[in-house]
């Protein structure tokens, strides 16, 4: 939410430090601050409110009473204490709860009202935060809404049809299926039964979307002059799934899903009827109020040990009392027993650990000073990390590289009801598929790579309609095709090389050409349990550099060398000559006939920014042929 | 630029192994559960209201002909069932993949790793954990590394803070000297350890949880967290 610092100024006589001390006090006291934005003349404190404080703490009242606490500095006024005195009772408003979403329903009359602009002061705290400015009595309901949490909204009350007895009726019901609503911001809903919405008592009429939006219908026009205002109550999950379906994220919404009291509700009525009258020229007739809006909170009790206890900290009784004190708890200290009663508007003080979090973060988290971790025996051995560790360094020693794929597939065993995309609908029964897409998908890179034989392998979870289990699959292949009698010898090594390191045969569970999948699971029940880890070699210490997406193109040289000419000179002088689209350079081989040498070398050309035509590519190679001359090699 | 004799250990692989290496020093089992989670373990157990936003279809992958599970959305039922399993004195690790239901995008996958850590016994405090975790961070990232706590909030903690950590200067460490959001972490929930059969009244302890793709997005400067799960070799064969 954003919070205007002129805003928060209001409720201290104190000048308050400047916003970006505030930065530093709200994130390390209560909850991050994701920006600091200049506006005119005033300063917008972007606050990430965190979702337990957000029954509260969404509304400048309530950073205003944070900011009081961890500033040690009083509020001088605070909107949500003291009785609330209701007016007189409305005989000419009847209001009817037909529904569990909705507990408290306050509704007020005010009379000759002038619809018009907001005053300057309303509308710079409306702008400052992002707000639109409409006419002088929608931004009182926001007004209130942003000083308060407790949203309001203004119906002009002669939408609501006079009944034979001279009253107008309020009623909240559920909507019956395929009733419409245009809102406010022109769109057409279609409800559902899952739906609360303020209706016209009399004719039925749909007239607002209850908690979440107004309707078009029934909204404050130019020629309106006098108010229905309400301020109401709504369930937090009815609210959040009814905003969700119809696609309305409102400001009034998110605060009805984050649970606030309906508590503040009474503050919030007597606050947005009072500013009406005084800024459109109205007059108060009077308010009805419906359910109930008192809010019992229970005493909860935490002593200084706990709190040291868990917070690892040595905090004192008088200490803990003091932060109890600047948050206006009412407090009954023992000792070093403290028991609270949390105002009204906190929903979040339930169980002793949330007042340790309470003392903790307004003491200071910087306060935890770390104890050190002593070493400590190790329990047990993970058998399955082990011996998966033993094949990987196997595979790796034989020229395998590791890949992780997706545990999602198109079609398979156990589908997902929700899934992001139709070809990622099943969980992997195998790993053969994937596998065997990612080495064909490697092919083109072999050159770029250096290596001759695409060789990957995974261990990785699969998923059978109940059970799930670790697989170990290889895939190997040399050419652009699969050629038996280059990738079986590969793969046989690889088992081969498993089975004597396991010292156990490895039962393939999928075979397809060139590749070969095993249980894991199934191994383990064959494999004495370990004793101890590997001791395992730190990960490299590389940095990654991000890869060209263009694709590479290869050249081969051969030349004569004198016999005993360094491979490495060769190396440098065709680097040199190659210039920096070269991104690999491999000695392919080396014979030696009739006191001659022969080297040959394959240079792979890439750029970061195109595809290399061959004509750029033939270039570079002229200058190689010439550097590879002027030593008086051969090409060949 | 010659061609390398060997192949290639994946990121996440040497990561894990580093992890538990540094982890196992200082008592810390490497724990497992299943990815397909009892929706009782991913959520009920770990004190997440039934209404609670995480569990909506836009967030959690639901599975056909089961409704008693999801696919996990983080490691934390791993701390449940190592506490059904296993009395306090109780430290734990436990690296796996977790599911989100989102948009992928380079610093968002559906599926990633996580790294989850659990130590209880009678007077497991913060502290302990600020010692832990500066150990941890100081052996990965080389350097002495500085942790530093922020409020914040997770159903199956309280107090939950945020997590930052600062490597000591260092000449050519971007990384260094500035302090970087790195993990949610916070005291255990009573209603987690009474849900796991441990009794809040005589036990306590911390629990952190991280994802191990950020780690490695530290580590070797990765741009991209999408390129650890599509097994493309131009991006293991430089590990």
């Amino acid at each position: 939410m954003k919070f205007s610092y002129n805003w928060l100024q209001t409720f201290f006589d104190e000048t308050l430090p400047t916003p970006a001390v505030l930065e530093e006090k709200i994130t390390f006291h209560s909850s991050e601050v994701e920006e600091l934005v200049s506006v005119a003349g005033d300063t917008v404190i972007d606050v990430k409110v965190l979702p337990d404080k957000s029954a509260w703490l969404m509304s400048h009242r309530g950073l205003a009473k944070e900011l009081s606490v961890i500033l040690d500095i009083p509020l001088k006024r605070d909107p949500l204490r003291g009785e609330v005195a209701y007016p007189e009772p409305l005989s000419s408003v009847r209001v009817m709860l037909d529904t569990p979403t909705c507990d408290f329903y306050g509704a007020a009359i005010i009379e000759g009202v002038t619809v018009g602009p907001s005053p300057e002061w309303l509308k710079a705290r409306l702008e400052a935060i992002g707000q639109r400015s409409i006419n002088n009595i929608v931004d009182a309901t926001n007004y209130v809404m942003f000083e308060l949490g407790q949203p309001l909204h203004a119906f002009d009350a002669t939408t609501f049809t006079l009944g034979a007895d001279g009253v107008r009726a309020v009623t909240v019901r559920p909507a019956t299926d395929g009733e419409k609503l245009t809102t406010l911001s022109h769109e057409d809903l279609t409800l559902t039964t899952d739906d609360a919405v303020i209706t016209d008592g009399v004719n039925g009429a749909v007239l607002a979307l209850a908690g979440i939006k107004g309707g078009l219908h029934s909204g404050v026009t130019e020629a309106t002059t006098t108010i229905l205002l309400e301020a109401a109550h709504f369930e937090r999950v009815a609210t959040r799934l009814g905003s969700r379906r119809h696609k309305l994220p409102t400001d009034a919404a998110k605060r009805y899903e984050n649970g606030l009291s309906r508590s503040v509700t009474p503050y919030g009525l007597m606050a947005g009827a009072k500013l009406i009258a005084e800024i459109a020229g109205g007059t108060v007739i009077g308010i009805t109020t419906t359910g109930d809006s008192s809010m019992v909170r229970e005493p909860v009790t935490v002593t200084v040990s706990e709190i040291n206890r868990v917070l690892g900290i040595t905090i004192t009784a008088a200490d803990v009392a003091a932060i109890m004190h600047r948050f206006g708890y009412e407090v009954v200290q023992s000792g070093e027993s403290f028991t609270i009663t949390p105002p009204h508007e906190r929903e979040d003080l339930l169980i002793t650990q949330d007042l340790i979090e309470e003392v903790g973060r307004i003491h200071g988290l910087n306060n935890v000073h770390s104890i050190p971790p002593a070493p400590a025996p190790l329990q047990e051995i993970n058998a399955r990390l082990y011996y998966a560790e033993r094949i990987r360094t196997t595979l790796v020693g034989l020229g395998f590289s590791e890949v992780y794929t997706s545990s999602f597939r198109d079609k398979d065993i156990s589908h997902i009801k929700n899934a992001l995309a139709s070809d990622k609908s099943y969980l992997r029964s195998r790993l053969q598929d994937n596998l065997l897409e990612v080495r064909q998908q490697n092919i083109p890179y072999r050159d770029l790579l250096g290596i001759k034989a695409v060789q990957v392998f995974e261990i990785g979870t699969v998923f059978g309609t109940t059970d799930e289990a670790f697989h170990v699959g290889l895939a190997v292949q040399t050419g652009t095709d699969y050629k038996a009698k280059l990738d079986d010898p590969l793969l046989a090594a690889a088992v081969a090389a498993l089975e004597s390191v396991l010292g156990t045969k490895v039962t393939p569970m999928h075979t397809a050409p060139g590749y070969l999948e095993f249980s894991l699971e199934a191994l383990l029940a064959q494999l004495p349990l370990p004793t101890a880890y590997d001791v395992t070699v730190k990960a490299p210490h590389v940095l990654y550099k991000p890869f060209s997406q263009y694709p590479s193109v290869s050249r081969d040289i051969a030349m004569w060398v004198g016999e005993g000419t360094d491979v490495g000179v060769v190396e440098s002088i065709l680097l040199e000559a190659a210039g920096n689209l070269l991104v690999r350079l491999t000695h392919l081989d080396t014979f030696t006939k009739e006191g001659r040498t022969s080297l040959a070398f394959r240079l792979v050309f890439q750029s970061h920014e195109k595809t290399l035509d061959g004509a750029e590519v033939d270039e570079r190679m002229q200058a190689v042929y010439s550097a590879v001359s002027g030593q008086g090699f051969a090409v060949r | 630029m010659q061609q390398q004799p060997t192949g290639h250990t994946h990121p996440l692989s040497g990561m894990i192994a580093e992890i538990n290496q540094i982890f196992s020093e200082i008592g810390f089992t490497f724990a497992e559960g299943p990815e397909r989670e009892l929706i009782k373990h991913n959520f009920d157990d770990l004190n997440v209201p039934k209404d609670h936003p995480s569990r909506d279809m836009q967030d959690t992958f639901y599975l056909d002909g089961d409704d008693t599970k999801v696919m996990r959305t983080h490691t934390s039922p791993v701390q449940v069932r190592h506490m059904l399993s296993h009395q306090p004195p109780i430290r734990m690790i436990c690296p796996g993949k977790v599911f989100r239901n989102e948009a992928t995008d380079a610093t968002h996958e559906a599926q990633f790793f996580q790294l989850e850590g659990l130590m209880i016994d009678r007077d497991v405090s913060l502290a302990h954990m600020k010692g832990v975790l500066e150990y941890f961070f100081s052996r990965f990232f080389g350097g002495e590394v500085q942790v530093r706590f922020r409020p914040s909030f997770f159903p199956f903690v309280e107090p939950g803070v945020e997590v930052d950590m600062m490597i000591a200067p260092q000449a050519g460490n971007k990384l260094s000297g500035r302090w970087i959001e790195v993990m949610g972490a916070g005291m255990v929930h009573p209603n987690v350890l009474r849900a796991s059969g441990i009794n809040p009244d005589v036990y306590q302890g911390f629990a952190f949880g991280m994802g191990i793709d950020r780690l490695g997005v530290l580590r070797y400067g990765i741009d991209d967290i999408r390129l650890m799960y599509n097994g493309d070799l131009r991006f293991v064969n430089q590990f």
